[in-house]
């Protein structure tokens, strides 16, 4: 059963509204026949049910006393089978088209909140939690869901039930109807009432419930300060108090329960028994037949019941509707667009960089780059070194528009960088991080990753060999299909780093930036990884962001970073010329190095 | 890695094991009267839903049809009189299940939790934390519900079908056999649609969560996803999964929807009989009116429990499978316990040996082999050596939270296990890389270290360990509350605290892992301060990272595969060149790197998660 075509036309952007039933509405687009049709289904099949009780009538009224009831009785059982068979049909053709729709929305909505999430900038993602989203696009959305597949039609199902044996009781005798009523908007409100009480104390639970939780949690994760102290009673004592209360509090949710059912009983009771005496009495002075009397009998209860569940559904309805905004909140955010841009480009970027006078801020009270002023011919290296926060890894996020410069120009091959699009951009700029991640896929998808097309065993191998983790995927016991991540091997860092390494290899990007890649790698690897990134910066305009004299002296150009200015640039030798960080970063380097070497050589010296 | 794999979650058994089913009612047991309470309530419940039809038959046979008002009246009294009887066995019923219910899952975890606090550590390195949580929480819950709601369904369940059974063959035996008929069909019809109905819903839960989890990825890998232009085949890839995830949820409510219908068909089925063959009875006098009507409400009676079929046989299912996890870790015994006769003193001066000590984790992977040292009651030792050397396995097997495989471990020359655990872990100072702080104020933090200690006791300790300064400059001092797990403080706080903490337990020995994160540098000294206050107290050993510790040390000791390389003070082992040597220096440089860091401002790095020390990893233990 493939989902129906209309999923995917239509624009969950569009639903957004203040007034909430429209927002409904505008989402049900393309399925609001379908659940016309399941609303319709459910009428006809409460009007089957209706119509069987009437049969009966028919049967005790006009059958019986006939004399040929030997031939008409059997007509009748046919009847009865064929109402119920109906009945049975429309009940399930309802159920299919409410699955249908609630199903296919969840499917739309899930879809859309999973590609709007991904297209959302990096400003957001960078505030909103990653549980908090998490939580609106797999509980909030099962909860819009439930919605239309059990409230929203639970509640039509009961005033459908109302309103078509109402109207088959007023059929019977228009006095016994209203008669027949008095009761319900009493179940109906004290339904309400208490449900509205019960979700609080329900909320209270769920919220000691946490506390519950977080207190078992804490006394797991700390386990050895419990030991070390032995501290063993002390933690039984706590989480008895929680224990307890949470017992305190669910026996406060269950007496209320306790109370809610018992109470409308009797309402009901006495609506049905005042119904049958009132009816019996009919009978009697011969105003309604005693075939109408038992039809009677079964639509009264048919339309009491249902409305003690009236409440439950409201309240049910209004988490749905709590639900729906918390995810039209993130659904409202505007996303960056991967396309959008005066230029479109034709061909790979050549990787000619100018950065003419950019500022560039987070919160416009805390500036992060000023007027920074940078060329790069293409193909050249750039180091770019500093303190943590000076603005370097900033700086080469506003490459690939991760973020927009704030103020001045940066110009891509002459073309101004506002101007291209985000999608071609990030396409031709390859990131090797300190600490990359990868994704819980193969080895071989991980590599295989950013390119957008069938990549040949080859070809990732090639990479692989490149960035000198061929032999280790080797010694895993499915090669280039053992899976990474919990489910599977836990690589080392430098094993990860050469990993993305691959990845970015296999890219194979115009612009190459190296944010601290070689730092978080022990010396063994350094060495090899430093060879791969060697070969990767061939004919590539690489930024390389470093603290190592060693790693940047090489560079075409190197950068000195202080609060957010370029302080000091120029080749290695000319920054050795002249004073500044650059030349103290060096001389501590080398003060380093003579320190340990005196240290060394004051073992010898030292006292027995 | 592969050791996880015991603990994926199996949400449901193929079969319902009796064995634990008698284990789960032994819940219960204790609350017996409460049981029988809400069964003879539900019972009575079923016997005055019956015999309301049954009234109900006699209105009509012997009220409107004998026209007799007496009777009529009659009868709608002794209903209305029962209603009332019956709204208090509801009530009754609700009350005595539900609160029944809330006590279980009270007992339950009580149970499990106090166990838990028995359990020893090699339990909680290899177990992770959320697995126990699951158990103590949800799992709790749906065995308290089995036992409740469960039982009372079954019991409904069966009372009704009896019930309306009797009742029918009272009112007509030969009618009612057509209906006996029928219950076999209607049971292997429900029984098919159960079956079919499970396996749906099963597969659909699975792809939820699998579905979950690709979210999860996809948005802590969101920058990555961005930066490697991912997007349009991620969507893709996940349309694939969110497609296949509808096709089996709409099965699943298309299989519910079409089982009601189902059922009512044949029951319709039934009632045609009845009508057709019931209505022959009327004429020759052998039937009623009202026991048509009768049988009629009988039959839809019988119905309710055969629907909610699927829905408890499937919950009932799952309790059985939560229960055997439950039990599964009620039934794991601690493996370090008090020997019988084990002695209790109030103090742990004096002397430690280690006696030919061996350890492992896995037989296959000796962490600690003839090991043999002798400490000084007093003396501070330091040790370092490589990561997986042994210096954690050392320091636990000294809080003896791990015993020797072979070999002893004397305490003022006494075999340690011949004394409690308590009188050990008591006299125990430890504290850890990343301090664990409980959430509430610092104070009641700090009074940790010994539950009896005056306010004045607790504000000395923290002045002693350096950490009363920056209490006093929170808003609410010591009142001031620390967050889940401490999560409000920075990690040299913790630090800071949690050596008060220590300080205030007054330890006869004590344990420091220290923190290989860098704090400022004023915090550091503030801790180097702490740490000497309870160094010149007791017996102390240091896993050291920092060359000011490993200095002041009485003793070094180098511990790589599993055992002693080195041992002596800095300077003779300076002067043999050897591992210590090349530690220290590697040590050495890498602190003037931070001493001289040209734009170092202060600011202190972020704690890696690769330093935070997590129980339930295996790597833990081997450290």
């Amino acid at each position: 059963m493939l989902p129906p075509k209309q999923t995917y036309t239509y624009d969950v952007r569009n639903s957004l509204s203040k007034n909430m039933v429209r927002g409904f509405w505008r989402m049900m687009t393309g399925f609001r026949l379908y659940y016309l049709v399941a609303v319709v289904a459910l009428a006809l099949s409460a009007l089957m049910n209706t119509s069987s009780f009437l049969l009966v009538r028919h049967f005790i009224d006009n059958v019986l006393p006939s004399p040929n009831v030997m031939q008409i009785a059997p007509l009748i059982a046919l009847g009865f089978a064929v109402l119920a068979g109906l009945q049975g049909t429309f009940s399930a053709l309802s159920g299919r088209f409410t699955a249908k729709t609630a199903e296919g929305l969840a499917l739309r909505l899930r879809d859309a909140m999973y590609d709007h999430i991904q297209r959302l900038s990096f400003r957001y993602h960078d505030k909103m939690p990653t549980g908090e989203l998490l939580s609106r696009a797999t509980s909030d959305l099962d909860a819009i869901r439930r919605f239309f597949s059990e409230q929203a039609i639970g509640v039509g199902r009961i005033l459908l039930l109302f309103s078509i044996n109402f109207v088959a009781i007023l059929l019977l005798n228009p006095d016994l109807a209203v008669k027949s009523i008095v009761a319900v908007p009493v179940v109906a409100l004290v339904s309400f009432l208490f449900f509205g009480r019960i979700a609080r104390a329900y909320e209270h639970l769920q919220e000691q419930e946490a506390k519950l939780s977080t207190t078992l949690q804490e006394n797991l994760s700390g386990v050895r300060v419990v030991k070390a102290f032995a501290r063993q009673d002390y933690e039984r004592d706590k989480f008895e108090v929680e224990n307890a209360e949470q017992f305190r509090r669910g026996r406060r949710f269950l007496i209320m329960h306790s109370a809610f059912w018992p109470l409308t009983d009797i309402i009901c009771f006495a609506q049905i028994l005042f119904g049958y005496y009132y009816a019996a009495t009919l009978v009697m002075n011969g105003t309604l037949t005693l075939g109408s009397y038992l039809a009677y009998a079964a639509l009264l209860t048919q339309i009491i019941n249902p409305m003690r569940n009236l409440g439950r559904l409201i309240v049910d309805m209004s988490s749905g509707v709590v639900s729906y905004k918390r995810m039209m909140q993130v659904i409202g955010t505007e996303q960056e667009s991967l396309v959008a841009g005066n230029f479109q480009p034709a061909a790979d970027l050549r990787g000619d960089v100018e950065f003419k006078q950019v500022s560039f801020e987070y919160d416009a009270e805390a500036p992060v780059l000023h007027d920074i002023n940078l060329t790069v011919k293409a193909g050249q290296s750039v180091a770019l070194m500093g303190s943590t926060g000076s603005g370097k890894t900033s700086l080469v996020g506003l490459l690939p528009r991760f973020y927009d410069y704030t103020a001045g120009s940066i110009k891509l091959d002459g073309v101004e960088l506002k101007d291209m699009p985000r999608g071609y951009l990030r396409q031709q700029i390859g990131i090797v991080e300190q600490e990359p991640f990868l994704f819980s896929r193969t080895i071989r998808e991980n590599i295989a990753f950013s390119v957008g097309r069938e990549v040949s065993d080859d070809e990732v191998i090639a990479a692989a060999k490149a960035a000198a983790v061929h032999d280790v995927i080797l010694t895993f016991p499915d090669g280039y299909n053992t899976l990474v991540g919990e489910r599977g091997v836990t690589l080392s860092g430098g094993q990860k780093q050469r990993v993305a390494l691959a990845r970015t290899l296999l890219k194979n990007p115009r612009i190459l930036i190296l944010d601290d890649a070689t730092s978080s790698v022990d010396s063994e690897t350094e060495d090899t990884i430093r060879q791969a990134l060697l070969k990767l910066m061939k004919g590539r305009t690489t930024f390389i962001i470093a603290h190592r004299i060693q790693t940047v002296m090489h560079a075409n150009q190197i950068l000195v970073f202080d609060k957010g200015r370029i302080v000091q640039r120029g080749t290695h030798s000319e920054l050795m010329d002249e004073p500044g960080i650059y030349r103290r970063i060096y001389d501590l380097q080398s003060r380093i190095e003579d320190e340990v070497e005196r240290e060394v050589a004051d073992v010898i010296g030292l006292p027995v | 890695m592969s050791s996880d794999f015991q603990f994926e979650e199996e949400l449901f058994t193929s079969q319902v094991n009796t064995s634990t089913l008698v284990r789960i009612l032994g819940a219960v047991r204790p609350h017996w009267k409460w049981v029988a309470g809400f069964m003879v309530s539900i019972g009575l419940v079923s016997v005055l839903e019956s015999f309301f039809t049954y009234l109900g038959k006699r209105i009509v046979d012997d009220g409107i049809i004998a026209r007799n008002s007496e009777a009529l009246v009659q009868t709608l009294a002794l209903y209305g009189v029962l209603s009332l009887f019956f709204a208090a066995l509801v009530f009754s019923f609700i009350y005595l299940a539900g609160v029944l219910g809330q006590r279980v899952r009270y007992d339950l975890r009580k149970k499990v939790f106090d166990h838990l606090q028995t359990l020893s550590f090699s339990y909680f390195d290899k177990t992770p934390v959320g697995w126990i949580m699951s158990r103590v929480t949800s799992d709790t819950e749906r065995m308290a519900d089995l036992v409740t709601w469960g039982m009372l369904d079954v019991t409904w369940a069966a009372m009704n079908i009896v019930f309306a059974l009797i009742f029918m063959l009272t009112i007509n035996w030969r009618l009612a056999l057509v209906v006996l008929v029928m219950i076999p069909v209607l049971l292997r019809v429900a029984l098919w649609f159960k079956n079919k109905i499970l396996v749906e819903y099963r597969e659909v839960r699975r792809l939820n969560s699998k579905i979950t989890g690709v979210y999860n990825e996809n948005i802590t890998g969101v920058r990555v996803v961005k930066a490697l232009r991912r997007e349009e085949a991620n969507r893709r890839e996940f349309d694939d999964l969110a497609e296949h995830m509808y096709r089996r949820a709409f099965r699943a409510a298309w299989f519910s929807a079409l089982f009601l219908p189902a059922v009512q068909i044949l029951s319709a089925l039934s009632i045609g009989a009845i009508i057709w063959y019931g209505g022959l009875q009327v004429n020759t006098g052998d039937m009623t009116i009202g026991g048509i009507q009768a049988f009629i409400a009988y039959i839809t009676f019988m119905l309710w429990p055969v629907q909610d079929l699927a829905r408890v046989y499937s919950e009932m299912q799952q309790a059985v499978a939560s229960a055997e996890r439950f039990f599964s870790l009620l039934d794991s015994k601690a493996d370090i316990v008090n020997k019988p006769g084990a002695i209790s003193v109030e103090t742990m001066r004096g002397d430690i040996e280690f006696n030919n000590v061996n350890f492992f984790y896995q037989p296959e992977k000796p962490v600690l082999k003839n090991f043999n040292l002798t400490v000084r009651q007093g003396e501070t030792i330091a040790l370092v050596g490589p990561t997986g050397g042994g210096k954690s396995t050392t320091v636990n097997l000294i809080c003896r939270f791990y015993e020797p495989k072979s070999g002893a471990i004397k305490i003022n020359g006494r075999d340690y296990t011949d004394y409690t655990l308590e009188s050990i872990h008591s006299r125990l100072g430890v504290v850890l890389q990343t301090p664990h702080l409980f959430s509430g104020t610092i104070r009641e933090n700090l009074r940790y270290g010994r539950l009896d200690a005056t306010d004045a006791e607790i504000e000395e300790a923290a002045k002693l360990a350096g950490a009363h300064e920056f209490i006093m400059t929170l808003e609410k001092g010591y009142d001031e509350q620390v967050g889940e797990s401490g999560v409000l403080l920075s990690t040299g706080q913790k630090q800071l605290i949690s050596l008060a903490r220590a300080v205030l337990a007054k330890p006869d020995i004590f344990i420091m892992d220290e923190a290989t994160s860098s704090v400022d540098t004023l915090t550091e000294a503030l801790i180097q301060q702490g740490m000497e206050i309870l160094m010149k107290r007791s017996t102390s050993f240091i896993i050291a990272h920092r060359l000011s510790t490993i200095r002041r040390a009485d003793r070094i000791l180098v511990i790589e595969n599993g055992g002693i390389s080195e041992m002596g003070s800095h300077s003779e082992l300076m002067r043999q060149k050897g591992h210590y040597f090349n530690l220290y220096m590697q040590q050495f440089r890498e602190e003037l790197e931070t001493q001289y860091d040209p734009f170092a401002t202060g600011e202190h790095r972020a704690v890696t998660p690769k330093d935070q020390w997590v129980p339930g990893q295996v790597t833990a233990a081997g450290d």
